[in-house]
Order: structure tokens, then C-alpha cells, then sequence
């Protein structure tokens, strides 16, 4: 136990660390599916989004965070999607957002 | 009639167009420039958004024009002040010379700002800490890259809106070039250095020139060039001859940081002169606080007052603009300029009818 309590906590964690090397498996992602750099983030994918009525999913988050080599949640988060395709009709940039979905989920992670 | 003459001052983008307008246009035209070669900006370019054509064949094309019957070029001639005698314009330089002329087109550009201001940023403290000015110099081979010719794959940042959009440098404006510029250069970049990795922190992303977002589009889908909306809070020494970098990542809502081997500082227009007029003349003298850009009577003319008849402004002495709408604008301003030229000599032509007509009687 810390012998001082300043009523709260201070974790590292919080940084986005870009000087971490992103993981194979999520190059190969992007290499797979290029489209991905396509997303501007505006979030016509989420607005429309079946599943985001119910859950969490929001792909455009799925896209940032994979940008930003922040992968813990990136599989749990994918799995929401019942792979409708709405988005894909909505996105003004072109992104193949089912196959990217489905990478996430499929691609083998260690 | 005698041919009328025209004082252009400033020869960079605008003034060379207006010149070479108004000199195809019978008029004569004396352009005056404070450095030793005309140019202005567009001499350090290497290449031009949005499609990375060649600065320099660009340039020279132009200065060629410029060698026309009807243009006299003076070059290292430092313009203070302008003064109306009858209804004429006579402009001095600091050289103590005058030069008479029935028109003025004030074309004087801009001033880059300057990064040492923006102290968080480290610029010239840091060497991995550049501008962007100095990254066309690299592009030009006219001096080196910030890091190690060893570095195979550089990690670069392009800090946007330095010095633009912020009320604490006295800038409020957004500089309109710098967004589209930053993505030339990271994409130039990446063509030299394929396995760099790139990220431009922006605050908008503002596209708004023909070419321009599918540019940037480029960018991301060719290049990977990655795009971070938050602002740089600051730049540190880090291990390794590299810089350190914090900023928010503000869509997803959270700090971000990174070691880069080179920091590029999108610097952007500020004014280079500002304008005291008085009812018989014009001084030309440093720019204050939040003043300096020139400010026409209206959006849609650059006749910069009605008590100055014949005092006109062409290109970015007026606020940022590309270099396209800077051309476009010089050649307006002379269309201008040429119609101001014929209702003076029409109405000079009307006075003497009329004392004519009262020397008959
Ligand atoms: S395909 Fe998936 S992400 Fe797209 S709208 Fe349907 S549920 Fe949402
Ligand atoms: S709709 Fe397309 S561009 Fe917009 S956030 Fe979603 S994936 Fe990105
Ligand atoms: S053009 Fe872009 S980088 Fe330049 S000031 Fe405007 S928003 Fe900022």
C-alpha cells in the first residue's frame, strides 16, 4: 500500500505511446484492408450503425484505436457488429468496413 | 497623351503578374523589390500543392516574362513612404530616390512567422526542430536533414497553425496554406524516406483549394501519412538526438506523446508592413499587434481607401492566400488599375474641354 493517499491515482497507461511498434497482426490488418486509412473520423459509420443502438460498437473508434496502436479492446469491440453493412452504404470515404470488421475478429491475435 | 506609369512595390508573385498584366496593357510599370533578385516565397519553394509542380520552372517563366519593353525592375530598393503630389503618387525609397507614377499597386507580401516566439516548440534550441520554410530548403538539397543520414526510417511530426489561429501571437487568422502545404511535404517527404513514419497535428483540417482533399486523401490512402486532431502542448530533448512530443489526441480523449527525429513547424503569415496613412502620404512601418494585413475598401475591389485614389493592393499584403489566388488577384488588380488609368485621363481630357471652351468666350 502507498502510504500517501492524494484521493486518486496517477497510471501511466492513460498516454497514447506512439514509440510503441504496433503488432504484426495489426500491419497486417491495414495491409489487408488499405481502405482503412481512408476514415476522416466523421462518424456517419456510428451514427448508422445496427448494433450501435445497442452496444458499444462504434467503428470509427475501432479504426483510431487500431491507428493508435491500442489493440486491448479491439477484438471484444469488433464482435458487436452483425456485419449489416448500413455503414458501408454511409461512408463518405469508401472504407470497406465489414472486411475490416471482419479481419479484426478473424485475424489471429497471440 | 503621355504612357502612363505604374509603381508596383514588392516583386514577388503578385507584383510580377500585376506587372506583366499591366505592361501588356501599353502601360509603363517601375517594380520595385527589397531583395537583390525578384521572387519573393516562391524562391524557396521546391514544389507546388497541389500538384507538385516545379517551383523553380515556375519562377524562372515568370522573372522572363517580367523582361518586357514596358517594365524597369529595381531591385535592393527598400519602399518607406508614399506621397500624393497633383494626382500623382511620387514613392522614396530609403535610398533617398524618388520615382513619379499615375498608379500604385502595393504588393508586399508577407512575412513568415517567427517560430522562436512560440517558446514551447524548442525552435532553435532543438536542431531535430525545423520550419517548414527549412524543410523546402532540405527538399532543394540547399541544406541537410536533422538527423543522422543512418536514420533509414525517420519518425516525423507536422505541427499545424503555428503562429496562425492564435490570439496569444496576435494572430487570429488562419494562414490557408499551411494545412495543404503540410500534406506536399509529408508526402515529399515520404517519397524520399518510404519507410518514415508521419503524423501532421492539426486543429482543421482546411482543404479548401481545387485538389486540395483529394491531395490529403492521397496522403493517408499512398502514404499513410496518419493525422492527429489536438494541438502540440510542447517539445522536449529526448534520448538519442530525437525530440519528445506531447499533445492531446482530442478524438480519443486522451494525452499522446512520441519521439520524433524531426519536428516541422507549419509557421504562418503575418503581416510585413503595415500602412499609416496620412491625407498626402503613405508610410510604410512595422506592424503592430493583431494590425498589418491591408485592408481594401471592400472584399470585391483592392483600391485600399477612397482617399487614396490610385493606391491599390494586390496578393498576400492583403491576408493569406495560395499562390494561385495571389496570381489571379494581381492580374484583377491590373484590370483595375487600367480602368482607374482611363477615367483619370477622361476626366483630365473633360477639364481641359472645358477650359477650352471658357478661353473661347
Ligand atoms: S456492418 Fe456492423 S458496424 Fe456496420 S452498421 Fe452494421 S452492425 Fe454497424
Ligand atoms: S463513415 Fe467512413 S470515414 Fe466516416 S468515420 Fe466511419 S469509416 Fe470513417
Ligand atoms: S491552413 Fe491549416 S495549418 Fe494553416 S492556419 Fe489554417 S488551419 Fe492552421
Amino acid at each position: 500500500m502507498c502510504p500517501l493517499n492524494f484521493g486518486y491515482s496517477v497510471s501511466e497507461v492513460k498516454v497514447i505511446d506512439l514509440n510503441q511498434e504496433k503488432p504484426v497482426w495489426l500491419k497486417k490488418i491495414f495491409k489487408l484492408e488499405p481502405s482503412l486509412y481512408r476514415c476522416i473520423s466523421c462518424g456517419n459509420c456510428a451514427a448508422i450503425c445496427t448494433a450501435g443502438h445497442f452496444t458499444e460498437m462504434k467503428f470509427y473508434r475501432l479504426c483510431l484505436n487500431a491507428f493508435r496502436g491500442q489493440t486491448s479492446e479491439l477484438k471484444n469491440n469488433a464482435k458487436a457488429c452483425i456485419l449489416c453493412g448500413k455503414c458501408q452504404f454511409a461512408c463518405p470515404r469508401g472504407v470497406n468496413i465489414r472486411h475490416a470488421i471482419m479481419l479484426i475478429t478473424q485475424i489471429q491475435q497471440p | 497623351m503621355q504612357q502612363p506609369t505604374v509603381n508596383i512595390i514588392g516583386a514577388g508573385p503578385a507584383g510580377l503578374n500585376a506587372a506583366i498584366s499591366l505592361a501588356k496593357l501599353e502601360i509603363k510599370v517601375n517594380l520595385f523589390e527589397k531583395q537583390d533578385k525578384p521572387g519573393g516565397h516562391l524562391s524557396h519553394w521546391h514544389s507546388l500543392f497541389p500538384n507538385m509542380y516545379d517551383a523553380k520552372t515556375l519562377l524562372k517563366s515568370t522573372i522572363n516574362n517580367i523582361k518586357h519593353p514596358n517594365i524597369k525592375l529595381y531591385t535592393s530598393k527598400n519602399i518607406k513612404q508614399i506621397k500624393r503630389q497633383n494626382n500623382q503618387w511620387t514613392i522614396s525609397s530609403d535610398q533617398n530616390q524618388e520615382y513619379t507614377s499615375d498608379a500604385v499597386i502595393i504588393t508586399s507580401g508577407f512575412n513568415l512567422f517567427d517560430a522562436t516566439k512560440k517558446e514551447e516548440y524548442g525552435y532553435g534550441i532543438y536542431p531535430q526542430v525545423i520550419t517548414s520554410l527549412e524543410l523546402e530548403q532540405m527538399f532543394n538539397k540547399r541544406s541537410k536533414w536533422p538527423f543522422s543520414e543512418e536514420i533509414e526510417a525517420p519518425k516525423a511530426g507536422f505541427v499545424h497553425c503555428v503562429g496562425s489561429r492564435d490570439t496569444k501571437c496576435g494572430n487570429n487568422w488562419c494562414s490557408k496554406v499551411c494545412c495543404v502545404k503540410a500534406v506536399k511535404q509529408a508526402i515529399e517527404f515520404k517519397k524520399l524516406f518510404p519507410k518514415a513514419e508521419v503524423n501532421c497535428f492539426y486543429m482543421d483540417l482546411r482543404m479548401f483549394g481545387k485538389g486540395y482533399e483529394e491531395l490529403y486523401m492521397k496522403a493517408q490512402v499512398d502514404y499513410n501519412i496518419q493525422f492527429v486532431r489536438g494541438r502540440l502542448s510542447e517539445a522536449s530533448p529526448a534520448n538519442g538526438n530525437k525530440v519528445n512530443i506531447k499533445a492531446e489526441d482530442t478524438l480519443m480523449n486522451r494525452p499522446l506523446k512520441q519521439n520524433l527525429d524531426m519536428l516541422v513547424l507549419m509557421v504562418g503569415m503575418t503581416p510585413a508592413i503595415l500602412l499609416n496613412k496620412q491625407s498626402e502620404h503613405i508610410d510604410f512601418v512595422k506592424p503592430k499587434f493583431q494590425q498589418g494585413f491591408i485592408t481594401p475598401v471592400d472584399n470585391y475591389q483592392s483600391i485600399i481607401s477612397q482617399d487614396t485614389p490610385g493606391v491599390f493592393a494586390a496578393g498576400t499584403c492583403k491576408g493569406p492566400a495560395s499562390l494561385i489566388d495571389v496570381i489571379q488577384d494581381a492580374k484583377a488588380t491590373a484590370f483595375e488599375v487600367l480602368e482607374y488609368l482611363k477615367k483619370e485621363k477622361e476626366k483630365k481630357a473633360e477639364i481641359l474641354e472645358k477650359f477650352n471652351m471658357i478661353c473661347a468666350h
